[in-house]
């Protein structure tokens, strides 16, 4: 059979030859096929867990009782216990507060830098820019840590440089006030994090055609124009996505607040990634509650995600 | 439920007959490395199963580990696997191993974690191993206190201390001063060097966020003014007017006045002893004696030799606890683990209590051995550092800190604790009063009851 089949006069569908090994695959089934491999490993890597802490927020289970596989289901009572919870409220409205300093010192940053090593006719060298990238190289908890030193009331470089400078007659105790710890970690996250938003810009900047801004100055746009009707309406998908990965990002901060603050002085730095780990990873080791405080959170990120699509990606469109 | 690994390796007697047969058999050929095999005795005797490695699983401290490890497979060819965190980290580390099905010979906890590794099920009762009579009987009182949990031996000391507190001596007598005897005149000192300009920041307090660093420090000021946190009967003494509430008041103060260094809040036990030798105050707060080793080192101290004990006012009463090691009911092997733990906390094969001897001499930790510790390892071995009479005067008149806050015996201690680090904090930056702060934990302690 070569798959095409006359009868009546009419002619019919060819036939779909019976697989075999060695024959082209349809595009349909090769997509297919080729995507398993991510689907599995995704489902082991990330699915998997995703599902098993749910599963385990639902149930009373402490770290011994994990080795022991055998946990008491308890339905809503560990999200019930988490939003009676003074301090996980507090831990909530402290992530809000850092997500919204972070994610919009990071968003503005990241664009002026952008622009700036953009322009191929002023100081951006290859160092420049190798320069601007490395925070992104620092892991994370050696990034707390470095700032904890600058921070450091005696001996910190930070006080040095600005009492030396003038700026101030009197050491400031940055990490360990309530009034500026929270600010004290949002510093050394925004550094850290800061390049990564500025690739995104600068990779979407290049893609802006220059022709565009040759028509817009012969008709006599100036530069804040130019910024204003070309570039910033162009950049909104990458802004969309600035704003969605920094903004899940910025609420699972954790590692400079371990390094830095560790949710001190008193309650001033407790976000909701240090009072899940606080909850799963400290005695009484209550993971359940930890997990449902974990999901409370990603529940609020998700919710954040569609907002930011829906707000600004319909204004693009 | 599955069964806990370890628990099935009971050691039978036909096991240590076995092991002393093998290794009188062993020794008499020549078989067995070491200078002094003490035939006969429990920390001698081979255990008749094989094991290829052991591990345990601790929290950092200087390089005794390496060495105590070295000293292990050198006596019985063994080698010795560690997982070594910091002593904040340190039960995090142990549980997310135990939660993981991981094997574990041998850990280690403060007084503050034991009660709840062994209501999690971690902790292994020792009283039926060979040699186990013999520590308990030789265990002073401190390490007792901790090691011994319903009237069972659960684990064998790494080291006790004692709170005292610290003075800068070349700082006081440029002041003209002599160290304070009442809590008053500690308060005019401190106001008299700073308004002389002489400290910014007369006293350090160790009072970072810990399981024993911020509460100890109030701790041992109640218990020295004759106060508790909880009664026999385990009802909390916060009230109005209770002792541990004006002792906060009191410690209020020194920060509101800013005679407290600000970075006292972040302070741990090492990093403040170096801070201290940077030689800006003129007090360090009550902490473990100890600290004396890194703050009269040369080596890591600009005012090594000038930084001297003091015993707190009043009658001198102070808190002491007692650290230890366990067997982990997830070991490979009990017989061995035993073996691993008794180098740890014990004796090892020539009978010496070596770590225990190597911690005094080397890092000035005092023992839960009363034969370590009324040796001249202690009188000779920490002259290096400090006082040795001065510190065991001290010492005497130590209370252990579960008679002043008996909660560590409860599991809703460690929560309470963390509410307990969050108020007292911000009692002392100024964010709530003191009495509002005693107040949100006598609260909060119902809620952490709850669970």
């Amino acid at each position: 059979m070569t798959g095409v089949s006359v009868r009546g006069g009419a002619v019919a569908a060819p036939l779909q030859p019976p697989f075999r090994f060695g024959r082209e695959l349809s595009a349909r089934v090769l997509g297919f096929v080729m995507n398993i491999p991510t689907l599995v490993t995704l489902a082991l890597v990330l699915a998997y867990p995703i599902f098993y802490a749910a599963y385990l927020s639902f149930h009373r289970v402490s770290l011994a009782d994990l080795r022991r596989g055998v946990f008491p289901f308890v339905g809503l009572g560990n999200y019930e216990r988490i939003l009676a919870d003074p301090l996980f409220l507090l831990a909530l409205k402290n992530t809000l507060i850092f997500t919204a300093i972070s994610v919009t010192a990071e968003v503005v940053l990241a664009i002026a830098i952008a622009l700036l090593i953009d322009q191929r006719q002023v100081w951006t060298g290859r160092i420049t820019k190798f320069l601007i990238l490395l925070p992104y190289a620092v892991p994370p908890i050696a990034n707390g840590l470095i700032w904890s030193f600058m921070y450091n009331f005696d001996f910190g470089f930070l006080n040095r440089i600005l009492f030396t400078l003038g700026m101030i007659h009197d050491p400031i105790n940055w990490a360990g006030n309530p009034d500026t710890a929270l600010i004290a970690v949002a510093i050394p996250y925004i550094w850290r994090t800061l390049p990564f938003a500025i690739l995104l810009v600068h990779a979407a900047l290049q893609g802006i055609n220059p022709e565009l801004y040759e028509a817009a100055s012969v008709d006599g746009a100036g530069a804040l124009q130019r910024f204003w009707h070309i570039t910033l309406p162009l950049l909104r998908p990458i802004i969309v996505v600035t704003l969605v990965l920094r903004t899940s990002f910025a609420f699972a901060v954790f590692d400079e607040i371990l390094a830095i603050t560790q949710g001190g002085p008193g309650d001033a730095t407790w976000v909701a990634a240090w009072y899940s780990y606080r909850k799963g990873f400290a005695p009484p080791f209550d993971i359940g509650v930890g997990s449902a405080s974990a999901y409370v959170l990603a529940l609020i990120v998700g919710v954040l995600a569609i907002a930011y699509v829906k707000l600004i990606y319909r204004r693009i469109q | 439920m599955r069964e806990q690994p370890g628990v099935s390796h009971g050691l039978r007697r036909r096991d240590l007959l076995k092991a002393t047969t093998a290794g009188l058999g062993l020794g008499a050929l020549g078989g067995l490395p070491g200078p002094a095999w003490a035939a006969g005795t429990p920390w001698a005797d081979r255990p008749a199963s094989k094991v290829d490695r052991l591990n345990f699983v601790v929290w950092t401290y200087g390089d005794i580990y390496s060495k105590i490890s070295r000293k292990f497979n050198d006596d019985w060819g063994i080698p010795v696997d560690s997982t070594i965190s910091s002593f904040n980290d340190h039960p995090t580390k142990l549980m997310t191993m135990y939660a993981g099905n991981e094997t574990i010979d041998v850990s280690q906890s403060s007084p503050f974690s034991l009660p709840n590794f062994i209501s999690q099920g971690l902790v292994e009762p020792l009283d039926d191993l060979p040699g186990a009579k013999e520590y308990l009987a030789d265990l002073t009182e401190s390490a007792r206190q901790v090691a011994v949990y319903d009237g069972k031996l659960v684990g064998l000391p790494y080291f006790s201390t004692v709170w005292v507190w610290n003075y800068y001596s070349d700082m006081m007598e440029k002041a003209k001063l002599e160290p304070f005897k009442t809590y008053d005149e500690f308060m005019e000192q401190c106001r008299k060097v700073k308004k002389d300009k002489i400290a910014e920041y007369p006293v350090a307090w160790v009072a970072g966020v810990g399981l024993e660093q911020l509460p100890g420090t109030w701790y041992q000021m109640t218990w020295n003014r004759g106060g508790v946190f909880f009664d026999k009967a385990g009802n909390h003494q916060l009230g109005p007017g209770s002792i541990a509430r004006e002792t906060l008041k009191w410690w209020v103060q020194t920060f509101t006045e800013q005679l407290a260094d600000p970075e006292s809040l972040k302070a741990q036990f090492t990093t403040s002893a170096k801070a201290f030798g940077a030689g800006k105050n003129l007090y360090r707060g009550p902490n473990h004696h100890y600290g004396l080793n890194i703050a009269n080192d040369p080596a890591q101290s600009p005012i090594a030799g000038k930084v001297k004990v003091l015993g707190s006012p009043g009658d001198g009463r102070t808190i002491g606890d007692s650290h230890v090691y366990f067997l982990c009911t997830a070991n490979r092997d009990k017989a061995w683990a035993w073996k691993l733990l008794q180098y740890l906390g014990g004796r090892t094969k020539d009978g010496q209590y070596s770590q225990a001897i190597n911690l005094a001499r080397d890092a000035m930790l005092g023992s839960g051995y009363k034969s370590v510790m009324t040796s001249n390892v202690i009188t000779e071995g920490w002259k290096p550092w400090g006082d040795p009479q001065k510190i065991l005067e001290i010492w005497d008149k130590a209370t252990y800190v579960g008679e002043i806050c008996n909660s560590i015996y409860k599991p809703w201690h460690f929560p309470w604790t963390d509410r307990l680090n969050i108020e007292v904090q911000k009692a002392l930056t100024g964010q709530i009063t003191a009495d509002k702060c005693c107040d949100n934990l006598i609260a909060a302690i119902k809620e952490v009851q709850r669970g």
